[in-house]
């Protein structure tokens, strides 16, 4: 039982589900604690794995400090920014679900902003540039997109998330983009207008039956960005 | 396995998508040029997006902020060694190339009073006007904007997940290099790209990486600017001057080398001491990042550093006092906010409250020099400096190229260095693509030959990974290359790189064409040691201490003594390295510069020695003076007004 304990305290047992052309491998690894008190986060243990069990371990990360929001793998089924996420006995880490998996953790992104392209700011707003925006505004620029929000978003699950170059369906991501210049004071009302209708094409609708998404750093989604698109875009269809 | 090479033409390249990329790239579809902009990184993810988001914007403080003043600041602080045309062009477009940021979506806080942008209350170190600008959500809210203006047009062509290779040049004439393209590896696909084009702007930002994880800045600056640059044959300049922050955390693991301070954040009485509690530097609020990494690194060389290898950061002067306690604490939390944060999740409490010592050590952040440009961001060559000595086609911006900071970096400038040099880049390599013809001739012959060398590496069979010798790079850099230095350190430096140059054909690689880590790391790997060269063999010529250079074994260079610049370049198979002298700045305002230095100095230990009842009262006073004018939360410095101006304190 003692030897129990100090092993416990030296090591960390952990899964880490590798991927390559197209089939997963679990593979068991032993994170060796740096300090008996250590608390490492999935990154520290992606980053040892590679310095001593896998050394070709494919996964992004970045700034180490949840800003730059390309660490997101998922934790026991969840979305959770790598770098500062505290890691569990018998956790498993893994590629997220809601993207596909181009090699071991590493998924491809870029779908998601290809939906948006040529659809956001495409005129200038043509309003003095020198005007406060709101706490609002501030609110969902704060947004690092780490895509945690993918994660049960009906409207996200549509599209075929292997197979297509842009997404057809929106996501909170997205959403928010869009919200941000209904919000931006700089916007003309065309840019608004565009905006929304925008948010409609990506299939906005769909969020009416959806009691919310979960934001990886705590932007009121739902209140902030889903809510006043729809009774925006309520508002124009009735008129 | 074979890799399908494809092929693509545009006008213009651009590699990278920070803060000089998006720039670069919005700037040149502008004007009419057919863009691919590639990033091996997510769009946008950049040190740029992870910055404090503070950008310099001349006059926005007051109106008699001229050109002269903001370039005469960064000429004083970079020692001499800055360009003077790069300056000028900075500060003439530093609003201009702001407010095209603001148009994708940037929005700082307007003054009521000016109804512009609003500057923070008070100069930051060694700006003599109030110009640097504060934003809410710091670099994120840069990071949208930049997103912003890659996605809204779909005429700029982006790829994610793309690993430049190397750049392909032909001889025209004698002695002339063109771009004709560059080779890509397109992870996400498993694809190479053969990209034909007659421009390319390299604006896939630093270094830091060389020092991981002794550095606050993204994985990605793995040296591929420069490596990529100078294999295709181009200059560098300053490559000896890298900046590195020195209060930055050293454990536990996921914070170390994370921000933790600033010089002015330590404020009054803050001062730093080695591992048996004795003063190394006072003043330090005063200080500039380049003098306090010095000492700290000085008390380490001599055994005196603490347990992992840095010096202790002591603020509970300030705390103790009684009546401006309470005003150092709010200053601390606010000046900073993020680099608060990482504190308070790291350290103990006591420390976090700034009641017990702080462990504090360098970590590299930026990169001064780069890539030989003139002020168009134009590659440029010998003695001087022109453009037929560069290679035609050939542009940098951001922290790739060099000659704007010198031998140190003001803060809140480099925001607006992507911002301004982005967008010359752009639109000087859209006007060189214009007047290119006969691309379609070209030699595809250059291209098919550099592929095989990839496909010869798809399934090297090797006893060693990429991954693993990338850790020993690391670790030399740190303590050979990093921040303090001397010949024999360098010297082993450039054996070591000349012996791990000899491992590469040893190097594991799969078999796969898709997200091949191995290749990736591989790429990565070879472009860290040409890096690591350069900077070796600059930082061997520059025998003497300045600036973000440390020498252990050599006298400081003076102020006064005449200016010159380092230039590297590959030769054969070795580095080149010259002198390029610098205009002084007049003795006059040199010596008027020293002087008030020193009457800081001399001020700040003073009051330091008061008896505390006294000091008390007149720091009260001081920071109620900063917190009635900081009407935002964002960065300020308790002594900015009479900040350190430069970086030289040495007569």
């Amino acid at each position: 039982m003692t030897v129990r304990r100090t092993e416990d305290k030296k090591y960390l047992n952990v899964t880490i589900v590798t991927h390559s052309e197209g089939k997963d491998m679990p593979v068991d690894f032993k994170y060796q604690k740096r300090h008996e008190r250590e608390k490492p986060m999935a990154l520290d243990v992606l980053l040892q794995a590679q310095e001593t069990k896998i050394p070709d371990l494919a996964f992004r990360y970045g700034c180490r400090a949840r800003n730059c929001g390309v660490c997101t793998i998922d934790i026991n089924g969840l979305p959770r920014i790598a770098c500062r996420s505290v890691v569990r006995e018998n956790d498993e880490l893994r590629a997220m679900s809601t993207l596909p998996v181009i090699t071991d953790l590493v998924v491809r992104r870029d779908q998601i902003s290809r939906q948006l392209r040529g659809k956001i700011y495409r005129s200038s707003g043509g309003n003095d540039l020198n005007v406060d925006a709101s706490d609002d505004y501030h609110e969902l620029t704060s947004c690092i997109e780490c895509y945690a929000c993918l994660h049960n978003c009906p409207l996200h699950e549509k599209n075929r998330v292997d197979s297509e170059e842009r997404y057809e369906y929106g996501n909170p991501f997205s959403l928010l983009k869009l919200q941000t210049i209904v919000m931006d004071p700089v916007s003309s009302n065309s840019q608004k207008n565009d905006a929304i209708t925008q948010a409609v094409n990506l299939g906005l609708d769909t969020c009416l039956d959806c009691p919310g998404c979960k934001c990886g750093i705590g932007i009121d989604l739902k209140g902030k960005v889903v809510d006043p698109l729809i009774k925006e875009a309520k508002k124009r269809e009735n008129n | 396995m074979r890799i399908n090479l494809v092929w693509e033409q545009y006008d213009v390249l651009v590699v990278g998508s920070g803060g000089s990329g998006s720039n670069a790239a919005e700037t040149a579809s502008e004007m009419g040029a057919s863009v691919l902009l590639v990033t091996k990184d997510p769009l946008s993810a950049s040190d740029t997006k992870i910055s404090e988001g503070i950008a310099t914007v001349r006059a926005s403080g007051s109106a008699d902020d001229s050109e002269d003043a903001l370039s005469e600041n960064l000429q004083l602080a970079g020692g001499d060694l800055p360009d003077v045309n790069i300056t000028s062009a900075f500060a003439k477009d530093s609003q201009r190339a702001y407010d095209k940021v603001r148009a994708n979506g940037l929005r700082p806080k307007i003054s009521g009073i000016t109804k512009n942008p609003d500057p923070l209350p008070l100069p930051m170190g060694g700006h003599t006007k109030r110009r640097s600008v504060g934003h809410k959500n710091s670099g994120v809210a840069f990071g949208h904007a930049n997103w912003n203006s890659i996605v809204k047009d779909t005429k700029i062509d982006y790829k994610e997940d793309c690993w430049l290779i190397d750049i392909i040049t032909e001889n025209k004439k004698e002695n002339t290099k063109s771009i004709v393209g560059a080779l890509i590896y397109d992870a996400q696909k498993g694809k190479l790209l053969a990209v034909m084009c007659a421009s390319i702007i390299v604006a896939s930002g630093g270094l830091s990486t060389l020092y991981f994880p002794k550095t606050d800045t993204m994985r990605g600056n793995t040296g591929d600017s420069y490596a990529i640059a100078a294999r295709a044959g181009a200059e560098l300049v300053d490559m000896e001057q890298i900046q590195f922050l020195p209060f930055c955390l050293t454990s536990p693991p996921a914070f170390e080398g994370l921000l933790g301070g600033e010089p002015v954040t330590a404020s009054y009485l803050g001062v730093l001491r080695d591992k048996n509690k004795k003063v190394i530097l006072d003043g330090v609020y005063l200080r500039t990042r380049a003098e306090c990494s010095a000492a700290i690194m000085k008390a380490v060389e001599d055994g005196r550093g603490t347990k992992n290898g840095g010096a202790y950061l002591d603020m509970t002067a300030n705390k103790k006092a009684p009546k401006s306690g309470k005003y150092f604490m709010s200053f601390l939390k606010g000046s900073l906010p993020s680099a608060y944060n990482n504190v308070r999740q790291a350290m103990s409490k006591k420390e976090s409250q700034c009641e017990d010592l702080w462990e504090v050590r360098p970590s590299a952040h930026y990169m001064m020099g780069g890539i030989r440009v003139d002020e168009n961001c134009c590659s440029i060559g010998g003695p001087k400096g022109l453009k037929q000595h560069g290679i035609s086609g050939l542009f940098a911006a951001g922290q790739a190229m060099g000659g704007l900071f010198g031998a140190n970096r003001l803060g809140s400038t480099s925001l607006t260095e992507g911002a301004v040099f982005g967008q010359r880049a752009g639109k000087n390599a859209a006007i060189h693509s214009r007047n290119i013809s006969g691309m379609n001739s070209l030699n595809k012959r250059l291209f098919i030959e550099k592929a095989e060398r990839v496909n010869s590496l798809i399934g090297q069979k090797g006893h060693l990974h990429a991954s693993r010798i990338k850790l020993t790079v690391q670790k030399e850099c740190w303590e050979n290359l990093g921040p303090i230095r001397d010949e024999e350190r360098l010297n082993k430096t450039k054996l070591f790189i000349s012996k791990t140059k000899k491992k590469l054909k040893n190097i594991s690689i799969s078999n796969s064409v898709k997200w091949n880590q191995g290749l990736i790391e591989y790429f990565e790997l070879e472009n860290m040691l040409d890096t690591a060269e350069l900077m070796a063999t600059a930082a061997l010529e520059r025998d003497g201490s300045l600036g973000g250079h440390v020498r252990a074994d050599r006298p400081n260079i003076s102020l006064f003594s005449k200016p010159y610049s380092t230039i590297v370049k590959f030769f054969g198979a070795g580095v080149n390295v010259t002198r390029l002298p610098r205009k002084q700045t007049e003795f006059k305002k040199l010596i008027k510069f020293k002087l008030e230095e020193q009457k800081k100095f001399l001020g700040a230990r003073i009051l330091r020695l008061m008896p505390m009842s006294l000091k008390d009262s007149v720091l009260e006073r001081r920071y109620k003076k900063i917190m009635n004018i900081q009407k935002s939360s964002i960065a300020v410095s308790p002594g900015s007004n009479e900040a350190a101006v430069g970086d030289q304190k040495i007569l």
